[in-house]
């Protein structure tokens, strides 16, 4: 018994890195499982199925849900949508992230508190500034169309939200003030990293201010501009809440995005097979991005 | 003009620059402030003045008397509290499960991890919606505690890692040569170490959860069961306006997150860049 007792404590000695690991994983590792892991596989059976809300026992029909999808131009546009979207975004927010990062680099009086201020509509929560713009973009009362027609840009006020040729603008001028400050952010604390001497180096050469900005600064943000715009680009192309409650993907269809395609489908619809085939389909897409941002966030050259 | 001269109005040329973007990036902010405490007679009209003229708080008022404000506000406060504990003492231990010790199927567990973090949420959102029915949780409290956790724990968890890889191993090392077990070092060194990290993630796990409004808005139907945020939203598209409502109830949603970050933005910003940039 003793015998026992002592192999089986050296036993944990020699495994204890391997016990101890498993143990602290169990309780994330239980929770993805039941919470993540299992409804996707779920999800991946329905998408197969003409799972019905209300209907307990679905049949398997095959690729069928996909073939429709597939041959339905709304898909597609919901799709192309989200692309543009998120991509226009990244853009706007990468470029106006990376002006306010490098005014703020700059030693000025009260830098504390502007540094601070520009963090705020990041840290705000994302329900109350989507409240807030819709508050603003309002057709009727809005401030937006009362400072417009002030400075006489236009003369009919403007339906921001139920306009299809302003409603994504539109959404996209909101995401851009929720999403700046986290490029901004992150840019700061790359421009910090950056030695001193490479820009010393760089002025006894006689090199410009855009020259050093093209040669050293921009260069030496290359892995955080990567990272941040694969994440914006993720969290963009998923976006569902600031649509929702804006537009519910109107005026018509003009603002479906493909998460909000999913939920009409399932939800007003009631077809779940087909709703659960749509985030299917795009996984493989997805699956390419994180691999690629994984890399990038683990330090490997990409 | 002199290279001094050049350099003076290319600096005050900056700060205009920057004064500019500042009033455009607060002026949202301005407007919610003074939205809450404008009259009605104030509000609805097409030429909003900039200033309430007289300044009420008959908007709060009514949004507290009239509403299951109070009730709401007390779910969100239930909710995120319980989904940020549960999150935090379970993505702690995975954290520097794959942060710090070596075992098979560790970096598959990290990339797992940072996938299900990552992946569209509406992936599992249906299938989780069916699970609660199946299980009778729809229109509870408990169903969104459960499912918020499946989208803040893999966020935390990845967060954590990353805060346990900058801790230096030779710390732990030491400690342990010093004569303490593993477990020693991870309660004496490493956890302390890694506290202010810990509540960093802690601030953002509460803040997605005090955020979330899809699972809520399609899991709960009773008005007393939701989260302020469904609450919130779902005036916009009453047949009264309530925009006066809704902009006091957004200060209040808004006040303990912005108190917090402001509290803590020394160590939560240097998380956020050191989370998301170093991995």
């Amino acid at each position: 018994m003793t015998q026992f007792v002592r192999s089986a404590k050296q036993w944990y000695l020699i495994h204890e890195e391997t016990v101890i690991g498993y143990l602290f994983l169990l309780p994330v590792a239980a929770i993805l499982l039941v919470l993540v892991g299992y409804p996707g596989l779920v999800g991946i059976w329905y998408s197969l199925t003409n799972k019905m809300i209300g209907y307990t026992n679905p049949s398997f029909i095959g690729l069928r849900n996909y073939i429709e999808l597939i041959n339905d131009a709304r898909l597609i546009q919901a799709i192309i949508r989200s692309l543009w979207f998120s991509f226009a975004a990244m853009v706007l927010k990468l470029v106006f992230g990376l002006l306010v990062a490098l005014l703020i680099n700059q030693r000025f009086p009260g830098r504390w508190f502007v540094r601070g201020a520009v963090l705020l509509p990041w840290a705000m929560p994302s329900i109350a500034a989507i409240l807030i713009w819709a508050w603003m973009y309002n057709d009727l009362f809005g401030v937006f169309n009362f400072l417009l027609m002030e400075a006489g840009i236009v003369n009919v006020p403007i339906n921001f939200l139920g306009d299809r040729r302003w409603v994504m603008p539109s959404i996209i001028l909101l995401n851009l003030w929720r999403g700046f400050p986290f490029f901004t952010i992150n840019l700061l604390a790359g421009l910090q990293a950056i030695p001193e001497e490479l820009y010393e180096a760089a002025r006894i050469d006689g090199a410009s201010a855009f020259q050093n900005f093209l040669h050293i600064t921009l260069p030496s943000l290359r892995t955080v501009i990567l990272i941040i715009c694969l994440l914006s680009f993720i969290w963009n192309a998923n976006i569902f809440t600031d649509v929702w409650v804006l537009t519910r993907g109107g005026p018509g269809k003009a603002s479906e995005v493909f998460s909000i395609l999913t939920f009409k489908l399932a939800f007003q619809g009631l077809e779940l097979g087909k709703a659960a085939a749509v985030p299917v389909l795009l996984m493989p897409f997805f699956s390419i991005l994180i691999v690629f941002l994984n890399k990038a966030v683990s330090g490997e050259e990409v | 003009m002199g290279y001094k001269m050049r350099t003076k109005v290319f600096r005050g040329l900056n700060f205009l620059l920057l004064a500019i973007i500042l009033i455009l990036v607060l002026f949202p902010i301005y407007w919610m402030l003074v939205t809450a405490f404008k009259p009605k007679a104030e509000l609805y009209r097409p030429d909003p003045t900039l200033w309430p003229s007289n300044p009420t708080y008959e908007a709060a008022l009514h949004l507290f008397q009239r509403t299951p404000f109070f009730i709401q506000l007390r779910n969100s406060v239930l909710i995120s509290a319980s989904v940020t504990t549960i999150a935090i003492v379970a993505s702690s231990l995975a954290g520097y499960s794959i942060s710090r010790l070596h075992f098979p199927g560790r970096d598959f567990m990290a990339s797992s991890i940072f996938f299900t973090y990552l992946i569209p949420g509406t992936m599992t959102l249906i299938p989780l919606y069916v699970f609660m029915s199946q299980l009778g949780l729809l229109n509870s409290l408990t169903c969104l505690v459960l499912s918020f956790l499946s989208f803040t724990v893999p966020y935390s968890t990845w967060m954590l890692k990353g805060y346990f890889t900058s801790i230096p191993m030779e710390l732990e090392e030491a400690a342990m040569i010093d004569g303490c077990t593993r477990l020693g070092a991870l309660a004496k060194v490493v956890f302390p170490l890694a506290a202010p990290g810990v509540a960093a993630v802690g601030v953002y796990t509460f803040t997605m959860s005090w955020n979330q409004y899809l699972l809520p808005m399609l899991f709960n139907n009773k008005e007393e069961l939701w989260t302020m945020p469904v609450a919130l939203a779902g005036w916009i598209y009453g047949d009264v306006f309530m925009w006066g409502e809704i902009m006091s109830g957004a200060i209040i949603m808004s006040f303990p997150v912005l108190l917090l970050y402001f509290l803590g933005q020394r160590f939560l910003v240097a998380g956020l860049t050191a989370g998301a940039v170093k991995g």
